[in-house]
C-alpha cells in the first residue's frame, strides 16, 4: 500500500506527515463516540430495554403473518380513498395559496433586496413546522375529521411550494419574454407566450411531487384524529391487531407505489 | 416549393385539424378526470360540508385568539406568579428546554446511526463495488420499503413494543434515515472516479482497502453534506414523533393540546420553530463550507 | 426614414452608446460592426426601446419615439421587428404559434390568450414559413428545431409583423455558414421587396461586405465609420479593431476574436 498515504480524514495527505493527522483523527473519533454514548445514556437507551422491547417486537411481527383484513376490507378501502382525497385537496389548496406567494417571493418580481430577504426568511421559518403540528392546531379548531387534516397539509406545503415557485420564476429564461415584447404585445401576452409555456410544466411537475409526498403525510395525520387510513391503523395498533396492521400497511404501500408510478409517468410527459 | 401557395396552406390545415382533434380529446379527457378527482376529493374531505360547523375562517380566527397569550406591557418581565408576564406564559420553560434538547439528541443519534447503516447499505448496492446482483437487488428493495413506510406508523408500532419514550423515536428515525440516505449514498458511490479504483486494483488492494482509500476520500464530503441536510429533516420529524409518544418536544405539544392550554401550545411551538430555524442556519453554513472544501479539494 | 440624434445610453459608469447620430433611409441594409462591447446590441435595443435612452432622440418619418408609452410604444415595437442572436422563441410552443405572436398585438386579447388566431392569419404564417422552407415544421415545437431553423422561424415572426423597420442583433452569430447565408438572404429580400430599412449587427466583415449596402462601425459606443462597403479599407478596419495585432478581416466570429485577444 504505497499508492495513497494513510492519514486522518481531516488532514490532507502529502502535506503533513501522516502521524499527527492520524492521532488527531483518532482523538476526534473517540470524542464523537463519547458524545454519542453520553447522549444515548441521557435518552435511557439501555440494552435491557432494547432487548425486552425487541422480543415484544418479534412477537408483534410474528403475529403479522398472515395479514388479514379483519373482515372489513370495504372500510379500509374507503379510508384509503379518504386519505388520497385529503392529499389531493390539501395539495390543491396549497397550490392556490402558494402561487401568489411564489410571485411575491421571486427576485425578478419584487426586486427590493431587503423585502425579498425578509420574505424568504419568513417562508423558511414556516417551512420548519411539520404537518402534524399544524394538524394538532386545526383539529382543536375544527374538531376531528379530514377537514383539519386537509388544512394542515396545505399549511405545511405552502411555504415549501412558494419557495419552489419563486425559484422557478427566478430561473426562467428571459429570452422568450423579450422576444414577445419586441413584437409589441401587451404585458399579459408577454407572460402568456414567453413565461407560461416555460414555467407551467415545471410547476405542474413540482405539484405532482407534492401530491405524492402529501399522500404519505395524510396517512399519518389520521393518527392524531384527522381521519383516513392513519385512524384505522392507530385503532388496530392499540388493540394489538397486528395481522390487520400488516394488511393495511401492505395495501397502503401498494397505493404509494401506484401513485408514484402514475405521477412519474405524468412528470415524464411534462418534461 | 413545387406546389402552389394554396396547396401548402391546405396541407397544413389538414395536419392541424388532425392534431387538434387529438389534442382536444386528450386535454378534454384529462380535464374531466382531473376535475372529477378534485371535486370528489373536496367533497370527501368535508371541504363543502357543514359538518365542521361552517365558517372555517371564523373558527381559525377564534382559535388564533385563544392561542394568543394575554401579556401586559407593564408586568412583562415580572416573575412567574404574575399573570400577564412573559415568565408566566413560559411557565414550564426548563422542562420544555430539556424536551427540546432531548429532541436534538434523538435527531443526532438517529442521523448518525442511520447514516452508518446507509453507508453499509450503499456499499452493498452500488454496482461498481458489489459484484453480486442478488445482494444489490435485495438491499435496494429493502431500502425502498423503508422509504415508503410512513415513519409515524413505524413509531406507533415501536412505541407499543418499547413503551413511551425517546427510544422508539430514535429507532424509527434511524430506519427512515437509512432508507433515505442509503439511496442517495449509493448514487454517489456509483459516480466515483473509476480510475482510482483501477489504480488500487493494480496495486493488489483488497475490497476493504479499495473502499477505504479509493471510495471514501471521494465521497465523504458529499455524504456529510447530505447527512447534515437529513439532520435538519430529522429534527422536524423528531419534534412531530413525540406527538405519538416517541419522546421529545412533541410530547409536550400533545400535552398542551389535550389540556386545552392553547397559549402554551403557541409558546412551545415558537421554541420548536426557532430551534429548527437555528439549526437550519448552522447546518447551511457548514454545508456551504463542505461544498467549498469539496470543490477546492478535487 | 429612421433618424437617431445624439443617442446615448449609460449603464452605471459605462457609456454603452455615446452620442450616435445616424439616419437610415428605406431600402438600406445597414451592417453595424465593431468589437465586442462596442455597443451594437444596445444601439439596436434603443431603437425599439427595449432599452431606454439616457439622452438623445429617435424619430421615424419625423415622429419622435421618445415620449411613447403604453399602447403607442407597443405599436412602435410592433412596427420595428427584432431578430435576436438567441432567437428568443418560446421553445415549448409550436412553430406556428411562435410566428403568430407577430400579429398577436393586433388581435383581441382574449383570443390571443387561448392561442386562437383567424384562419387568414394562419394561412399567412404558413406562407411566410414556406418562403423560408419551414412550412413542414409548422406544428413542431420550436425547441426541437436546430438553431438555423429557429432563426428562420424568428424571421417569419418578424415578417408577420409587417414591419416598417427590421432590427437584427447578430442574427447569424450562432449559425453554420449555410444557414447564415439563408438568414442573410431572407433579410436582404425583405429589405428590397418591402423597401424598408434593415439594421443588422454582425461580427463577420465578410458577410457585412457581401450583403450590406452600407456599413456603420462602432467603437466604445461611438460611430467611427459610416459608408459603403467599398470605402471600408483595411486601414480603417485596423483602426476599428485597434489594439489587436491580427488581421480582423479574416475573423469570422467572436470566438476567434477572443482567442486572438488572449
Ligand atoms: N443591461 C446592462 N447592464 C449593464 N451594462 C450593460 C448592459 N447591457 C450592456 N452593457 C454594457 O454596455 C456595453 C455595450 O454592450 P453591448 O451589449 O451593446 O455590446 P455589443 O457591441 O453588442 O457586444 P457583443 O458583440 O459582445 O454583443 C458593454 O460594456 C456592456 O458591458
Ligand atoms: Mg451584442
Amino acid at each position: 500500500m504505497t499508492l495513497v498515504a494513510p492519514s486522518g480524514d481531516t488532514a490532507p495527505p502529502a502535506v503533513h506527515s501522516p502521524w499527527p493527522g492520524l492521532i488527531r483523527g483518532t482523538f476526534a473519533t473517540a470524542a464523537c463516540l463519547a458524545a454519542l454514548a453520553a447522549m444515548m445514556i441521557d435518552l435511557k437507551m439501555a440494552p435491557e430495554t432494547l432487548l425486552s422491547g425487541s422480543s415484544k417486537l418479534g412477537r408483534f411481527i410474528a403475529s403479522m403473518v398472515p395479514p388479514s383484513d379483519g373482515g372489513d376490507s370495504l372500510r379500509i378501502l374507503r379510508s384509503l380513498a379518504e386519505t388520497f382525497a385529503m392529499a389531493v385537496a390539501g395539495t390543491a389548496l396549497a397550490i392556490v395559496a402558494a402561487l401568489p406567494l411564489g410571485l411575491l417571493g421571486a427576485k425578478t418580481v419584487v426586486s427590493n433586496g431587503l423585502l425579498h430577504f425578509l420574505f424568504r426568511r419568513c417562508l423558511d421559518i414556516f417551512r420548519g413546522v411539520p404537518a402534524l403540528v399544524w394538524a394538532l392546531i386545526f383539529i382543536s379548531a375544527f374538531g376531528l375529521g379530514p377537514f383539519a387534516g386537509v388544512v394542515a397539509l396545505a399549511f405545511a406545503d405552502i411555504p415549501n411550494l412558494a419557495k419552489l415557485f419563486a425559484e422557478t420564476l427566478e430561473n426562467c429564461d428571459r429570452g422568450p419574454v423579450e422576444g414577445a415584447r419586441a413584437s409589441g404585445v401587451s404585458k399579459i401576452l408577454e407572460i402568456r407566450f414567453g413565461l407560461v409555456p416555460q414555467v407551467a410544466p415545471v410547476l405542474a411537475s413540482q405539484c405532482l411531487y407534492y401530491l405524492e409526498s402529501n399522500f404519505r403525510h395524510a396517512a399519518v395525520l389520521g393518527i392524531v384524529g384527522a381521519g383516513g387510513i392513519g385512524f384505522e391503523l392507530d385503532e388496530r395498533i392499540r388493540i394489538f391487531a397486528f395481522d390487520q396492521v400488516a394488511f393495511i400497511v401492505l395495501l397502503y404501500m401498494l397505493c404509494v407505489a401506484a401513485l408514484d408510478f402514475v405521477s412519474r409517468q405524468l412528470r415524464a410527459r411534462l418534461a | 416549393m413545387s406546389a402552389g401557395p394554396n396547396s401548402v396552406v391546405e396541407t397544413f390545415e389538414l395536419a392541424r385539424r388532425r392534431g387538434l382533434r387529438r389534442q382536444w380529446l386528450q386535454s378534454g379527457l384529462g380535464l374531466l378526470v382531473f376535475s372529477l378527482i378534485l371535486g370528489v376529493s373536496f367533497q370527501r374531505s368535508q371541504l363543502f360540508s357543514s359538518e365542521i360547523g361552517g365558517d372555517p375562517l371564523g373558527r381559525i380566527g377564534e382559535f388564533l385568539v385563544r392561542m394568543t397569550p394575554s401579556l401586559h406591557g407593564e408586568v412583562l418581565f415580572e416573575s412567574r406568579s404574575t399573570p400577564g408576564s412573559l415568565a408566566s406564559w413560559y411557565y414550564d420553560l426548563p422542562v420544555w428546554l430539556a424536551a427540546i434538547w432531548q429532541t436534538i439528541e434523538m435527531a443526532i443519534i438517529a442521523t448518525v446511526l442511520g447514516s452508518l447503516g446507509a453507508v453499509v447499505a450503499s456499499l452493498l448496492c452500488a454496482s461498481n463495488l458489489m459484484p453480486w446482483r442478488p445482494v444489490r437487488f435485495i438491499v435496494r428493495r429493502s431500502l425502498e420499503v423503508t422509504r415508503t413506510m410512513p415513519d409515524l406508523v413505524l413509531a406507533l408500532i415501536l412505541v407499543a413494543a418499547f413503551g413511551v419514550g425517546p427510544l422508539p423515536g430514535v429507532i424509527t428515525l434511524s430506519i427512515s434515515t437509512m432508507g433515505g440516505l442509503g439511496k442517495l449514498f449509493a448514487e454517489i458511490n456509483e459516480e466515483v472516479d473509476p480510475r482510482q479504483l483501477e489504480a488500487l486494483d493494480a496495486a493488489g488492494a483488497g475490497t476493504l482497502n479499495k473502499i477505504r482509500y479509493g471510495v471514501f476520500p471521494q465521497v465523504l464530503p458529499a455524504y456529510a453534506s447530505y447527512g447534515l441536510l437529513r439532520l435538519e429533516g430529522n429534527l422536524a420529524a423528531a419534534g412531530a414523533l413525540g406527538i405519538v409518544g416517541a419522546g421529545g418536544i412533541g410530547l409536550e405539544l400533545q400535552r398542551a393540546i389535550t389540556y386545552t392550554e392553547y397559549n402554551t401550545y403557541l409558546a412551545i411551538l415558537i421554541l420548536m420553530v426557532s430551534m429548527i430555524f437555528l439549526i437550519d442556519l448552522l447546518s447551511e453554513t457548514i454545508r456551504h463550507r463542505l461544498i467549498r472544501l469539496d470543490e477546492g479539494g478535487q | 426614414m429612421l433618424e437617431l440624434k445624439d443617442l446615448s445610453k449609460r449603464f452605471g459608469d459605462t457609456l454603452a452608446v455615446d452620442g450616435v447620430t445616424l439616419s437610415v433611409g428605406r431600402g438600406e441594409l445597414v451592417g453595424v460592426i465593431g468589437r465586442s462591447g462596442s455597443g451594437k446590441s444596445t444601439l439596436l435595443r434603443l431603437i425599439n426601446r427595449l432599452a431606454e435612452p439616457t439622452d438623445g432622440s429617435v424619430a421615424w418619418d419625423g415622429a419622435p419615439i421618445k415620449g411613447l408609452s403604453g399602447k403607442g410604444l407597443r405599436r412602435w415595437r410592433h412596427s420595428c421587428a427584432m431578430i435576436f442572436q438567441q432567437f428568443n422563441l418560446s421553445p415549448r410552443l409550436d412553430v406556428l404559434t411562435n410566428v403568430l405572436v407577430g400579429v398577436a398585438a393586433k388581435r383581441p386579447l382574449w383570443t390571443s390568450m387561448i392561442k386562437f388566431f383567424p384562419a387568414s392569419d394562419r394561412a399567412r404564417a404558413v406562407l411566410e414559413l414556406d418562403t423560408l422552407d419551414m412550412a413542414s415544421a409548422a406544428l413542431q415545437r420550436a425547441g426541437t428545431l436546430s438553431g438555423g431553423q429557429q432563426q428562420r422561424v424568428a424571421i417569419a415572426r418578424a415578417l408577420m409583423q409587417d414591419p416598417s423597420i427590421i432590427l437584427a442583433d447578430e442574427p447569424v452569430a450562432s449559425l453554420d455558414p449555410v444557414n447564415a447565408e439563408v438568414v442573410m438572404g431572407a433579410l436582404q429580400r425583405a429589405c428590397r421587396e418591402r423597401d424598408i430599412p434593415v439594421l443588422v449587427s454582425l461580427h463577420s466583415l465578410d458577410i457585412a461586405r457581401r450583403y450590406c449596402t452600407r456599413i456603420v462601425a462602432m467603437a466604445k459606443g461611438r460611430v467611427v465609420f459610416d459608408g459603403p462597403p467599398s470605402a471600408l479599407t483595411q486601414t480603417i478596419v485596423d483602426q476599428i479593431y485597434a489594439g489587436r495585432n491580427n488581421r480582423p478581416s479574416l475573423i469570422e466570429d467572436e470566438a476567434t476574436m477572443e482567442v486572438a485577444a488572449a
